[in-house]
């Protein structure tokens, strides 16, 4: 059993090696197949990786409350004339709804921050109440935030993100210093911890904090982008419907009134992102499949090559006592060897791919993966060798003999 | 049967079908008995059945009717995996065209019969040395069949038919493709692994090559037409 093995496994490599220029095209397909499907693999999980932590930054127990849904696809056009969201709708929503643990609204723009001759260009400037704290997950790493005087006043200060930070102090300490957003002057009072970027895209260090009134006075009073509401995570969803009709009162709609404004959570993202991990993966599933067929027919197509190719060979081998058995595992071997062998060069070229991958974003290649990609392409040489070999087993010793 | 005997063949037939209703009969009833020791000659014109009859008895083939024993074993009853077995270990084959595997040394070609036998490597390496030692070639043994001359193929091949020890060595006009003086040289060999003690059946056209066996067998239209022993 063993000897034969070895024989068979023998006359595999040296039939390999001997075709290696039609071994190695037809081995094509089977390496994108496997590239495919473990790159993909790698994709997708640096993308969940990167998703997981970008997601931390949004609590699942904090509501959004906008004019119109994230991922919705509500007509824009109704959606356009939506009334704008109101800053008095902060209070009035802490007043009538029960599950509202702290509430602030965001307004947003980008804004130059200078500071001497340093500036940085697109920082994400937000106006915000002293609530932002508990309903964000951004903390303070040193000073501190505003107060609600100093919010509702309208104070000159900001809290700058690390980034920001770092552009403009260096090695300077930031607080108490004097930084320009425009033409106007802020005095900086507290810097945010690292919150790292959004997957991986945009950094959420790049921005500045402002207190709303100060936002209102200094910037344009264009429309509440939206309003951030913690409710208790246990009670998310109740928390919800309870936050629509308490909204519905506030808009003055009528019962039969469709929502004009839309509460979001971070689930939609979740459920975005999910989709979009379906589409790369079916993406991915789908090249692998078609490729790993293409190279199965072309693996089986040049295994019938080789049986016709060594006809005479088989016939020998069988006249020396060679069962079908023993002459069918010698070509399913073969066929098994090329595929597992593109496997293997698939897998050492989606390493390389998984290192120009991890470049973008952090992102390993799944152990599992690799090795089910590798069990795959073993199968397909299975699969592919199985009809070819069966007619070697089965051929004539005396046919095989005579064959020319 | 008589006992003792190696071989037995009794109303042996062997028709090829060739398309729909075409036959071929190329074995018509063969009934002969091959005792150990023995060294046949089988004589006839061209297409009498010679090969189909030792192809039969070598295992490569089964007859279409008809009984065969070798070793009192039922061969006309076994399939494929038993027919390999019995090749294996019971017949060794000599062709007219050698049937060498090309890209393998002159050693691996010999050593074949026992990879299938399941015979580790130093054991076989070494018999396979013996074997080709035997057949002069101890010199040969990494040369590939091209490097080597058709005569010393032909040894070669008698080498890997010796190797397993089989119970009877089968040549279907060994010298059909050398010319005399090799032909001479190819049945010293033969003449010597019957002093031996070898069971030998030997296809030939040529009468001063059957005159070597102890019995002629003559083959006509598929029927024995003349059965002698000297
Ligand atoms: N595979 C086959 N299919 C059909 N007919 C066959 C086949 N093999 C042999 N025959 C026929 O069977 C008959 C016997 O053939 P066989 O090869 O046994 O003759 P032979 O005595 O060996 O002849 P030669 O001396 O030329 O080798 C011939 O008529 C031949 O045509
Ligand atoms: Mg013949």
């Amino acid at each position: 059993m063993f000897t034969r093995f070895i024989e068979n496994l023998r006359i595999a490599i040296f039939s390999i090696f001997a075709n290696r220029l039609r071994a190695m095209l037809t081995m094509l397909g089977i390496i994108i197949g496997i590239l495919a499907v473990t790159l993909m693999g790698t994709l997708i999980s640096g993308l969940d990786r990167s998703f997981e932590k970008s997601i931390s930054f949004m609590s699942r127990d904090v509501l959004f409350v906008t004019k119109h849904e994230w991922f919705g696809d509500e007509d824009w056009w109704e959606v356009r004339n939506r009334r704008n969201l109101k800053p008095e709708y902060v209070e009035k929503i802490k007043n009538l709804s029960d599950y509202v643990l702290a509430a602030a609204p965001l307004i947003a723009r980008t804004t130059t921050v200078r500071y001497r001759d340093k500036s940085v260009m697109a920082v994400q400037t937000n106006g915000t109440t002293e609530e932002y704290l508990q309903v964000s997950t951004a903390n303070i790493e040193t000073g501190r935030f505003f107060t609600a005087g100093e919010s509702r006043s309208g104070a000159p200060v900001c809290i700058i993100g690390v980034d920001v930070a770092q552009e403009l102090f260096e090695n300077e300490d930031p607080l108490g210093k004097k930084v320009k957003f425009g033409p106007h002057q802020f005095r900086v009072i507290g810097v945010t911890e690292k919150q790292g970027k959004f997957l991986g895209l945009f950094s959420l260090d790049n921005r500045a904090i402002i207190p709303l009134g100060t936002f209102q006075k200094m910037f344009a009073r264009r429309g509440w982008s939206q309003i951030m509401v913690k409710v208790p995570a246990e009670f998310v969803s109740e928390a919800k419907d309870e936050l629509t009709s308490v909204m519905r009162r506030i808009r003055g709609l009528g019962p039969r009134d469709r929502n004009d404004f839309a509460i979001n959570e971070q689930e939609a993202f979740r459920s975005q992102y999910n989709t979009i991990k379906l589409a790369i993966g079916g993406t991915g599933v789908f090249i692998t499949i078609l490729s790993l067929v293409v190279g199965g027919i072309g693996i089986m197509n040049i295994m019938f090559v080789s049986v016709k190719e060594r006809t005479k060979e088989i016939g020998v081998r069988k006249a020396l006592g060679a069962t079908p058995k023993t002459i069918m595992s010698q070509f399913l071997l073969e066929a098994v060897i090329i595929c597992g062998f593109a496997g293997l060069i698939g897998l050492v070229l989606s390493w390389f791919g998984s290192l120009v991958i991890n470049r973008f974003f952090p992102s390993t290649m799944p152990v599992w993966l690799a090795a089910a990609a590798f069990l795959l392409s073993l199968l397909v040489g299975i699969l592919s060798g199985l009809a070819p070999s069966y007619r070697a087993a089965r051929l004539h010793p005396i046919d095989a003999l005579r064959y020319e | 049967m008589t006992p003792g005997a190696l071989i037995s063949l009794k109303g042996v037939t062997k028709v090829y079908e060739i398309g729909e209703d075409q036959k071929v009969h190329a074995l018509r009833g063969i009934d002969a008995e091959i005792t150990a020791g023995d060294y046949i000659s089988i004589m006839g014109p061209s297409g009498s059945g010679k090969s189909t009859l030792m192809n039969i008895i070598g295992c490569l083939d089964t007859p279409t009717e008809g009984i065969y024993r070798l070793e009192g074993e039922m061969v006309h009853e076994m399939d494929d995996n038993q027919l390999a077995s019995i090749r294996n270990r019971k017949i060794g084959f000599v062709f007219q065209t050698f049937n060498l595997l090309p890209r393998s040394t002159a050693l691996r070609n010999v050593e074949l019969p026992l990879i299938y036998a399941g015979v580790p490597v130093d054991e076989r390496r070494e018999k396979a040395e013996d074997a080709l030692k035997k057949v002069g070639l101890g010199d040969r043994m990494d040369h590939k069949p091209n490097e080597l001359s058709g005569g010393q193929c032909q040894r070669v091949a008698i080498a890997r038919a010796l190797i397993t020890n089989p119970s009877i060595i089968l040549a279907d006009e060994p010298t059909g493709n050398l010319d005399s003086k090799t032909g001479v040289e190819i049945m010293q060999i033969l003449v010597s692994l019957q002093e031996a003690g070898n069971t030998i059946v030997l296809v030939t056209h040529e009468q001063y090559i059957a005159e070597h066996a102890n019995r002629v067998i003559k083959l006509l239209d598929g029927l024995i037409s003349d059965d002698t022993s000297n």
